[in-house]
């Protein structure tokens, strides 16, 4: 690049024919700076030859240490020479050579010397020059010049000097603590300039406590700056603050920042509102004076100041577009401003707060100077455009045909890429717009320079082309870029072109001719793959096509690498086993939004725009990895032989978060065992914990194997405790459950603070409660993404469908439902199925997802909107397709239990056993207005192993004189009509039908005929009579309490009355 | 009307005796070079010296003699500079702290390493044995025989005993400058 961007001055001068520098030879300088070592030095002829050595450099021109080191001591001896613009020279000399020389630390002295010297004119450059050589040996050299020099009479020697520290901080950040007493004079200096930079030095020195700088601040806000440039400082302060604190707008700091709005001079007023509308807190009401003064500057006559107000306002337009659109008159007169610049975001601000009426007009104005502005702003305005599509989606005609235009027209790659990122995500969005997409994109395919983004489209072509109406249109281009591209893209084509054969039996047949002469390619990557497909595609069965051509692979790259190398370091005779491999995260994009890296307030210069998400997913992807490789590196885990991790759940808090001690919990999920993670935090600086780690109830079914523990927990600084579970019982139905009374177990030792010394030696024992773990189904389902749901479905045999129908009564719109749905279900939305359609009252959402790291579970949920009678809410059909017939009926019930606490039915309590899924009790209270008004009655519930093909039995166990006792109850809906049951009732559902059958008297197997006198009697009596039942005790205790006094309070009542 | 002849009469003589000597200060670490060249050019004494980081480059004017003088940091990491700056200097001065026993033998191997190199033969050497004001310090003659300079015979070599403290033997007494005029005249008897 540089060596570019030299030969294109070169190219530029030796035309003008100006620069006399042109044909400078390195060596031949380097040999005229022997002239430094001549004495009387000659000031004039040095000055020119130092000239000629930076030039060099800095046209690129590269010099090994030997000769820096040799034309830095040469340039040495010019510190005889008392000439300004030599001494001056000298010094760049110095700050250029400083990173390529060796021992340039010989100057420090001759520096210090002029640092301090009476005449004022060299004195800042010298002390900026001797910060660019100073290092940890050096520093405590100079630091009592350096203190004087930030107290100076002279505003340029200290803000010099004041600027130095902040660049030394990054080298010394402890000493520069040191020189806190002198910036704090500093600020009260008269220069705006000494002012301004002695106030970012004590910032930066206080940066890490957050006390320090709540004080910092308020003692300025309350003695006001006279510094216009400290005083914008301030504001970003002061903002920072309140987004780190999460105070909120009735921060006293946000009154600082809203007194500012209305400030003298300009600079500090944009300052003001630039930080008002980059607070995330606020609301439209604090944002409209912040607004309207940016609207004022938009009419402003210098352009600067358009510039920054309607800069500011477009990114405003993003987050509350409402608050700008005050602004629409103004912004109109900017479009035709003379500074394209201004123009640019003047419309693309206009497009984000304007109606759907006007979105043409614009996108006509802006293309007519696409061609006149820069690719950063072109960027910005195809940024507009894909939010416009998102709020506009039936304009997606219009906006399709702009961004074809662009692209057909000259532009860099960051541009290009911007663009098809868009023409992607709008065909994402939009299904409509799909083919007009893939169109525009085999069109910018055929005159493409961009290896990855033509790549990107092929694949893009591969997945989406072979499911629209006529996939042969796409064929040619493909075909096209076999012939025409080089290796990397032809490569892609032939996939490409193999998933069209795959997925269109009816072109399958000339596929097969084209991967053909694809085979005879030059290339060893291209022939390879042409000659894999087609023999795949000519076995021509279905299921082989998904799995080895459509299905995407699976696993984590990062543990198939380590799974790869652990099998060639161990030589083997079984082959390699893919399955062994973790399973890669899929991306939850909805929740990775928020984990982006929050805007800095003091450096919030990139556009929001550019904001790229890519390096927070690849965190995410490979956060499984490296728990891995954490867990791997504790030998108690090794030993008990662990295996792959199947999954990482996220952290959950286990504490509130301002508490003495924080602790996250991460469920590590195994092919047998369970380890628990808990990341735990120290915030009390006068503490030390040792020997920490986590005793808890452990549910049924589990053991506890081991605990890692903790041996030292320093202040603040994070560490884990590990305890490990064993699943004992592989009965699906036992794998859930609830870790409860969390302790955690430390012994307390005192410290200094500071100092972080031990106190005391002994310590005491304690220990603080946590909230519960629970272990989920989700927790063990991994997800997958199976680009072709359909066939993926076909291929498992509806034999092993369970269908089940659920009212989400709590929810009222479809895609909030089909969120928890995802949540509770922790599996991968299929083909884009999580986006439902604007006004569709219907919908069906595709999951996938691999249970316990081998049993494949599919899921296929229909949704509709309760729009009928008074019940609303959202239906939801699920069915469930699983190899494992088990795993399917475990699926289907956790997600009763779940129906039913989430949505209790009235007046009737149901809970599965804790070591039986399949054994459920319920409790109901007697309705009212019957003979059973008075009492509670308990029951149970068996399912079958296959439930709910099978439906299950009901059995009434309090005395009610409705029904026998412990005798299979016959409704319609139970077990004694099989061939009247319907897979799709749900538990609640079943309890609600007999909850109405009991107060009917139609007699059934296992009724009862008893008068209504015995019935009013028995209901008193069964609350004393449940409280013997100890299953009913346990698991109803908030009844159970109840219970007792319901008994005291009859007994009162009969004393009463005898 | 006899200071004006004074001053036309010096005028005239620096015209005929308008001299330039660049010297190069050398030595171990608090021999007192720096203090050395702060006494010579303004007179004044200070106990509180900080360690020369690099190089300090003075000129000192006396009457008609302008003297740049090179003051080279004297701690170990200095001293394979010392032979650049040496390079091409009229005089060589090196500075000795005679009451520090102890580092005597260094101060003789690094003055005799110094004089060893090629670029440098023939430069003219002066050796000050500082601080004679102590006690213990050694005088002239234990001093060239301790930093054995009877050895150096491809140039001029001469010895003092000075004290920057007491200013014996500088600046003070008028013998300082006949020193360096003697000083002078050796270097352009060459």
């Amino acid at each position: 690049m540089k060596m570019y961007q030299k030969r294109e001055k070169k190219d530029d001068e030796d035309a003008a024919g100006s620069n006399p520098f042109s044909k400078l030879q390195k060596t031949a300088v380097l040999q005229e700076a022997r002239v430094f070592n001549e004495t009387p030095v000659n000031a004039r002829k040095c000055a020119l030859i130092l000239t000629k050595i930076l030039y060099l450099i800095n046209q690129g021109e590269t010099l090994s240490t030997q000769e820096a080191t040799d034309a830095f001591f040469n340039m040495t001896k010019l510190f005889q020479s008392k000439d300004t613009t030599l001494r001056r020279l000298v010094y760049i000399g110095i700050k250029e050579l400083s990173k390529l020389a060796e021992n340039v630390y010989v100057v420090t002295s001759s520096l210090t010397t002029d640092m301090n010297a009476k005449e004022d004119q060299c004195r800042p450059s010298a002390i900026r020059t001797l910060t660019t050589i100073t290092d940890v040996t050096t520093f405590q050299g100079i630091e009592r010049y350096m203190k004087q020099a930030i107290v100076d009479k002279n505003a340029a020697v200290a803000s010099a000097a004041l600027v130095s520290s902040l660049h030394m901080a990054k080298l010394i950040p402890d000493g520069i603590k040191r020189w806190v007493n002198e910036a704090q004079e500093a600020v009260n200096s008269d220069n705006v300039m000494v002012q301004h930079h002695a106030l970012g030095l004590l910032y930066h020195i206080r940066k890490s406590d957050r006390l320090a700088v709540s004080k910092l601040v308020t003692k300025y806000i309350r003695s006001g700056l006279k510094s216009p440039y400290a005083v914008c400082m301030l504001i970003r302060i002061a903002s920072k603050l309140i987004e780190d604190e999460d105070s909120g707008t009735d921060s006293p700091y946000f009154d600082f920042i809203d007194s500012c709005l209305r400030h003298k001079l300009e600079m500090v007023v944009y300052e003001a509102a630039n930080a008002i509308v980059n607070l995330k807190c606020t609301s439209q009401r604090e944002l409209t004076p912040a607004v309207s003064v940016l609207q004022l500057f938009l009419s402003s006559p210098k352009p600067t100041l358009r510039f920054a107000a309607v800069r500011t306002l477009n990114k405003v337009a993003m987050t509350h577009p409402n608050a700008v659109t005050a602004c629409n008159v103004d912004l109109e007169n900017l479009i035709t401003d003379a500074n394209r610049s201004i123009a640019t975001l003047a419309i693309t601000t206009l497009l984000k707060t304007g109606s759907e009426s006007s979105v043409e007009r614009l996108m006509k104005q802006i293309s007519s100077f696409m061609s006149e502005i820069s690719d950063e702003f072109k960027i910005v305005v195809v940024g507009a455009t894909r939010q416009l599509c998102q709020k506009f989606p039936r304009k997606h005609n219009v906006m399709m045909v702009f961004l074809s235009n662009m692209l057909r027209e000259e532009g860099g790659y960051e541009y290009k890429k911007s663009i098809v990122d868009t023409i992607i995500n709008i065909i994402d969005d939009n299904p409509e717009a799909k083919e007009a997409g893939l169109a525009y994109l085999c069109e910018f395919i055929e005159d493409c320079e961009h290896v990855g983004l033509a790549v990107r489209i092929l694949h893009l072509l591969g997945k989406e082309g072979p499911r629209t109406s006529r996939p042969s249109k796409y064929i040619r281009f493909i075909y096209n870029r076999l012939i025409l591209e080089n290796a990397p893209i032809r490569a892609a084509a032939v996939s490409s072109l193999a998933k069209f054969g795959a997925h269109c039996e009816d072109l399958l047949h000339n596929i097969l001719v084209l991967l053909e002469r694809s085979c005879l390619d030059t290339d060893d990557e291209v022939r390879d793959r042409a000659t894999y497909y087609l023999n795949v595609l000519k076995l021509r069965q279905k299921s082989l096509h998904n799995q080895c051509i459509l299905n995407p692979l699976q696993v984590s790259l990062v543990g198939l690498e380590k799974a790869l190398q652990q099998y060639i370091l161990e030589p083997s005779v079984t082959p390699f086993d893919m399955k062994s491999v973790p399973l890669a995260t899929q991306v939850d994009k909805v929740e990775e939004r928020p984990k982006k890296p929050m805007v800095n307030g003091l450096t919030n210069e990139a556009l929001p725009n550019q904001v790229s998400k890519a390096p927070a997913e690849k965190i995410a992807a490979t956060r499984q990895d490296i728990y891995a490789e954490q867990l791997a590196a504790i030998p108690e885990f090794v030993a008990l032989k662990l295996g792959p991790i199947l999954k990482s759940s996220l952290p959950i808090e286990l504490t509130e978060s301002e508490t003495e001690y924080v602790v996250q919990c991460v469920k590590h999920i195994f092919k047998r065992h369970i380890v628990l993670q808990f990341d735990c935090t120290n915030t009390l600086n006068d503490q030390i914990l040792e020997n920490v780690r986590v005793s808890m109830q452990v549910p049924d079914g589990f053991e506890e194997v081991c605990t890692i523990v903790c041996p030292r927990l320093n202040y603040n600084i994070p560490a884990p405790t590990y305890t490990c579970l064993e699943i004992v019982n592989d009965d699906t139905s036992m794998i859930t459950g609830t870790c409860e009374n969390i302790l955690l177990k430390y012994i307390v030792k005192d410290c200094d603070p500071n100092t972080g010394q031990l106190l005391d030696e002994d310590g005491y024992d304690d220990e603080y409660a946590l909230e519960d773990v629970d272990i989920l189904v989700a927790d063990y389902m991994q997800r997958i993404l199976k680009p072709n749901f359909g066939t993926a479905w076909e291929e498992i045999d509806s034999e092993h469908e369970v269908e089940e129908t659920y009212a989400l009564s709590s929810f009222k719109a479809i895609d909030e439902a089909i969120k928890n749905v995802i949540g509770f279900m922790g599996m991968q939305p299929c083909e884009r199925s999580e986006k439902v359609p604007e006004g569709k009252s219907s919908h069906t959402l595709y999951l996938a997802g691999v249970f316990r790291g081998t049993d494949e579970v599919l899921v296929r949920a229909k949704l509709a909107v309760n729009t009928s009678n008074f019940e609303s809410g959202v239906t939801m059909k699920m069915s469930v397709r699983c190899r494992n017939p088990e795993v399917a009926t475990f699926i289907a019930l956790k997600r009763d239990y779940k129906e039913i606490t989430n949505n209790p039915i009235p007046n009737i309590y149901a809970k599965p056993l804790d070591n039986n899924i399949l054994e459920w009790h319920f409790a109901m209270r007697g309705a009212q207005q019957t003979p059973y008004e008075n009492g509670l009655y308990h029951g149970r519930i068996e399912f079958p192993v296959d439930f709910p093909f099978k439906p299950p039995s009901f059995y009434m166990l309090t005395p009610n004189g409705r029904f026998k006792c412990n005798t299979k109850i016959c409704l319609n809906t139970s077990n004694y009509h099989p061939e009247a049951w319907n897979p799709s009732w749900s538990v609640a559902s079943l309890l609600i039908g007999l909850y109405s059958f009991m107060n009917d008297d139609e007699p059934t197997w296992g009724s009862l005929r008893s008068s209504k006198e015995e019935r009013m009697q028995l209901a008193l009596m069964s609350w004393a009579y449940n409280l013997q039942d100890p299953i009913f005790v346990s698991l109803f205790p908030e009844l159970a309490q109840e219970c007792k006094r319901k008994i005291s309070m009859i007994c009162s009542s009969k004393m009463i009355k005898t | 009307m006899i200071a004006i002849i004074n001053r036309i009469l010096d005028w005239l003589k620096s015209l005929f005796w308008k001299e330039e000597m660049e010297l190069t200060l050398v030595g171990l670490q608090y021999s007192g070079k720096t203090t050395f060249v702060n006494i010579i050019s303004s007179g004044q004494f200070c106990e509180d010296m900080i360690p020369t980081v690099g190089f300090n480059m003075r000129k000192v004017v006396k009457g008609n003699v302008t003297i740049k003088i090179w003051d080279i940091g004297g701690q170990p990491r200095f001293r394979s500079m010392w032979e650049r700056y040496c390079r091409g200097v009229n005089a060589i001065i090196y500075m000795v702290d005679a009451a520090d026993h102890e580092k005597i033998e260094a101060s003789r191997n690094e003055l005799h390493n110094l004089l060893d190199k090629p670029q440098l033969s023939g430069i003219p050497v002066l050796v000050l044995g500082n601080k004679r004001d102590l006690p213990n310090a050694l005088n002239e003659k234990e001093l060239i025989e301790q930093m054995n300079l009877a050895a150096i015979q491809d140039r001029e070599i001469c010895c003092y005993s000075v004290s920057c403290k007491e200013k014996d033997n500088i600046g003070k007494s008028p013998d300082f400058k006949i020193h360096l005029l003697i000083f002078h005249i050796l270097v352009s008897k060459i």
